[in-house]
C-alpha cells in the first residue's frame, strides 16, 4: 500500500499532464491550472519540512559537539534574526519593530532600518561579491598550472582559450580587427556543434528517466523501495 | 638552467598579486577602448527596437545574486534605459531569492536617472503606470507557465505587496501575447528553461544576459533562433551600454565599459602566465 499508492499516483498523473499537453480545450486548460496550484501547496509544506529538517540538523550538531559545531549556532541566529527582521520589519522597514537606531557621519544622516532590504545590502551582497572575486586568483592559479600543450588535444584547447580570452575583450580588437569575429566563430560553430551533442544526450537521459519514473522502475524517490 | 625551473614554480602569492594588480591599476586609472559591436549583443538590442511600445511591453527577469552582480547588473542596468527610453512597459520579476534585492537597487537608479531630467508628470517613469515590480514567485516554474494565461494570477501581489491586477499598466499587459520579449540575465542556466517553457510552449521571444562562463551554453540556443539575443559577459554589458547611449544620447554611470581596461589587462596577465608556463615546461622537457 505505502508503495502502490504512490506509483499509481505518479503513472495516472504523469499520463494525464503527457496528453494534457496536446489537448487545447479549456476543461483540460482548467485541470492543468489546477495542478499548478497543487504544486505550490506541496512546494509550502516541502519548504516547511526543509526548514525544520535543516533546524533539526543543526542542533543535533551542536548538542553532540560534532565537527565545526559553533558554525551552527551562526546558522540557527541568522535564521531566527532574519525571520524576525522579515516578519516584523518587511522588506521596507516599515514593520511595528522598536525605534530603528540613528548616527551621524560628518554631515551625513544614517538610519537603520530593521529589513530585509538591510540586511541584503549590508550582509548578503559584500559576502558574495566577495567570495565570486576570489575566483579570478584561483583560475589564473589554475590556468598557469594546468595549461599545458603536452598533447595535440591540450594543444588544440590552448590555441582555441587564447583566442577565445583575447578575442573577448576589446584588446583583441587593437592586435587584429578580426581577431573578435574569429572568436565568435569559435563559440558560434565548434563550441555550438559540441553544446549541441551534450544537450541532445541530456534531452534524451531526462526523457527516459521520466518514463522509468512514471512506469515506476525507478524508485529512489521512494526511499529506494 | 635555474630560470626554467622558476618558470615552472612561480608562488601563487606572486600569481596573486600579478593578478590583483592587473585587476586594480586599470580600475583606479582606466584608458578608453573602441567597444566593438558582436552580432548576438546587436541582435538582442535590434529585437527589442523591433518591438512596438504601445502593444507590447517587456519583462527583465533579474535572476542572479549578489555573487555574479559585477558581471550582470550593468546589463540590468542598460536593459531598463533601453526600455524606458523606448517607452516600453517593463516587467521586472525575479527567479531567484537573491535576486529582487540587487533588480530593486537598479530600478531605483535608472528611475532616478531618468525623473532628474523631467519636468512633466507625463515624461516620468512613474510605477504601476510604466513599470511593474513582480518580485520573486515562490515556484518558478508554475509562475512561468501561468504567466502564459495571467500575469496577475501568477504574481497576485507585486514587491510591494499592491494586488497586481489594479496597477494601471497590467490592464494592457495580461499575459505573452502583450509581451515582446523576456530577458533573462543570469549566472546559471536558466534562461535555456525560459526557453524550455516560455517560449516552447507560449511562443515569446527570449533574450538573455549571461556571465561570461555560462555564455558558451546559449549558442545553440541563438543559432536556431530560440533565443533573440543575448549579451555576453562584461564584454557584452558594455556593448550594450555603447547602443544605448548611442541612439538615445543618455549619460549616466557606465561600469561596464569602465571594467573594459581592467578586464583587458587581467586577460592578458592570465594569458602572460600561460606562455610562461609553457615555455618553462618545454625547456625543462627538453633538457
Amino acid at each position: 500500500m505505502q508503495r502502490n499508492i504512490p506509483l499509481t499516483i505518479v503513472l495516472v498523473i504523469g499520463i494525464a499532464m503527457l496528453i494534457q499537453f496536446f489537448v487545447p480545450h479549456k476543461i483540460s486548460k482548467d485541470i492543468y491550472m489546477n495542478f499548478l496550484d497543487w504544486l505550490g501547496i506541496i512546494a509550502a509544506f516541502a519548504l516547511v519540512l526543509g526548514l525544520g529538517s535543516l533546524i533539526n540538523h543543526h542542533i543535533d550538531k551542536i548538542q553532540r559537539k560534532r565537527e565545526h559545531w559553533p558554525f551552527s549556532w551562526v546558522t540557527l541566529i541568522a535564521i531566527v534574526t532574519t525571520a524576525i527582521i522579515g516578519l516584523f520589519g518587511g522588506m521596507e522597514g516599515k514593520g511595528p519593530l522598536p525605534v530603528q537606531p540613528q548616527f551621524t557621519l560628518g554631515n551625513k544622516l544614517f538610519v537603520i532600518k530593521y529589513s530585509i532590504q538591510t540586511i541584503y545590502d549590508n550582509i548578503m551582497t559584500p559576502l558574495g561579491a566577495t567570495m565570486f572575486a576570489l575566483l579570478a586568483f584561483f583560475m589564473a592559479s589554475a590556468a598557469y598550472r594546468a595549461f599545458r600543450a603536452r598533447t595535440f588535444e591540450a594543444t588544440l584547447l590552448l590555441i582555441a582559450a587564447f583566442i577565445v580570452m583575447i578575442g573577448v575583450v576589446p584588446l583583441g580588437y587593437y592586435i587584429s580587427p578580426k581577431l573578435p569575429y574569429l572568436a565568435q566563430w569559435i563559440m558560434d560553430v565548434p563550441n555550438t556543434a559540441s553544446k549541441r551533442g551534450i544537450l541532445f544526450g541530456v534531452g534524451l537521459g531526462i526523457a527516459a528517466t521520466s518514463l522509468k519514473i512514471m512506469l515506476g522502475i525507478e524508485r529512489n524517490w521512494l526511499g529506494g523501495k | 638552467m635555474k630560470i626554467w625551473e622558476y618558470l615552472l614554480k612561480i608562488d601563487r602569492r606572486v600569481i596573486f598579486l600579478l593578478v590583483g594588480l592587473s585587476v586594480l591599476i586599470p580600475l583606479i586609472f582606466p584608458f578608453s577602448i573602441k567597444t566593438n559591436v558582436m552580432p548576438p549583443t546587436r541582435k538582442l538590442f535590434d529585437t527589442i527596437e523591433e518591438i512596438n511600445p504601445d502593444a507590447q511591453g517587456i519583462l527583465i527577469a533579474a535572476d542572479y545574486d549578489p555573487q555574479t552582480m559585477p558581471e550582470l547588473q550593468p546589463m540590468f542596468i542598460a536593459l531598463l534605459r533601453h526600455s524606458f527610453a523606448r517607452g516600453m512597459p517593463v516587467l521586472v520579476m525575479s527567479s531567484y531569492i537573491q535576486g529582487p534585492g540587487l533588480a530593486k537597487q537598479g530600478l531605483d537608479q535608472v528611475t532616478e536617472e531618468f525623473n532628474c531630467k523631467t519636468t512633466t508628470n507625463a515624461d516620468s517613469i512613474i510605477y504601476g503606470r510604466d513599470y511593474v515590480f513582480l518580485g520573486f514567485p515562490p515556484l518558478w516554474l508554475a509562475a512561468v507557465l501561468r504567466m502564459g494565461s495571467d500575469i496577475s494570477q501568477a504574481f497576485p501581489a507585486d514587491y510591494f505587496k499592491n494586488r497586481t491586477a489594479s496597477l494601471e499598466m497590467m490592464k494592457k499587459i495580461k499575459n505573452y501575447n502583450d509581451i515582446g520579449i523576456v530577458v533573462s540575465i543570469a549566472g546559471s542556466a536558466l534562461p535555456q528553461s525560459w526557453v524550455t517553457y516560455a517560449n516552447t510552449r507560449f511562443g515569446v521571444k527570449i533574450g538573455s544576459g549571461a556571465t561570461a562562463v555560462t555564455a558558451p551554453d546559449f549558442y545553440p540556443f541563438l543559432n536556431t533562433g530560440q533565443m533573440s539575443g543575448m549579451i555576453a559577459g562584461l564584454k557584452g554589458a558594455s556593448e550594450y551600454e555603447y547602443l544605448v547611449n548611442t541612439k538615445y544620447n543618455l549619460s549616466g554611470p557606465t561600469p561596464a565599459t569602465r571594467g573594459m581596461s581592467s578586464q583587458s589587462i587581467a586577460h592578458l596577465a592570465i594569458l602572460i602566465l600561460v606562455v610562461i608556463g609553457n615555455i618553462g615546461y618545454f625547456a625543462t622537457r627538453r633538457q
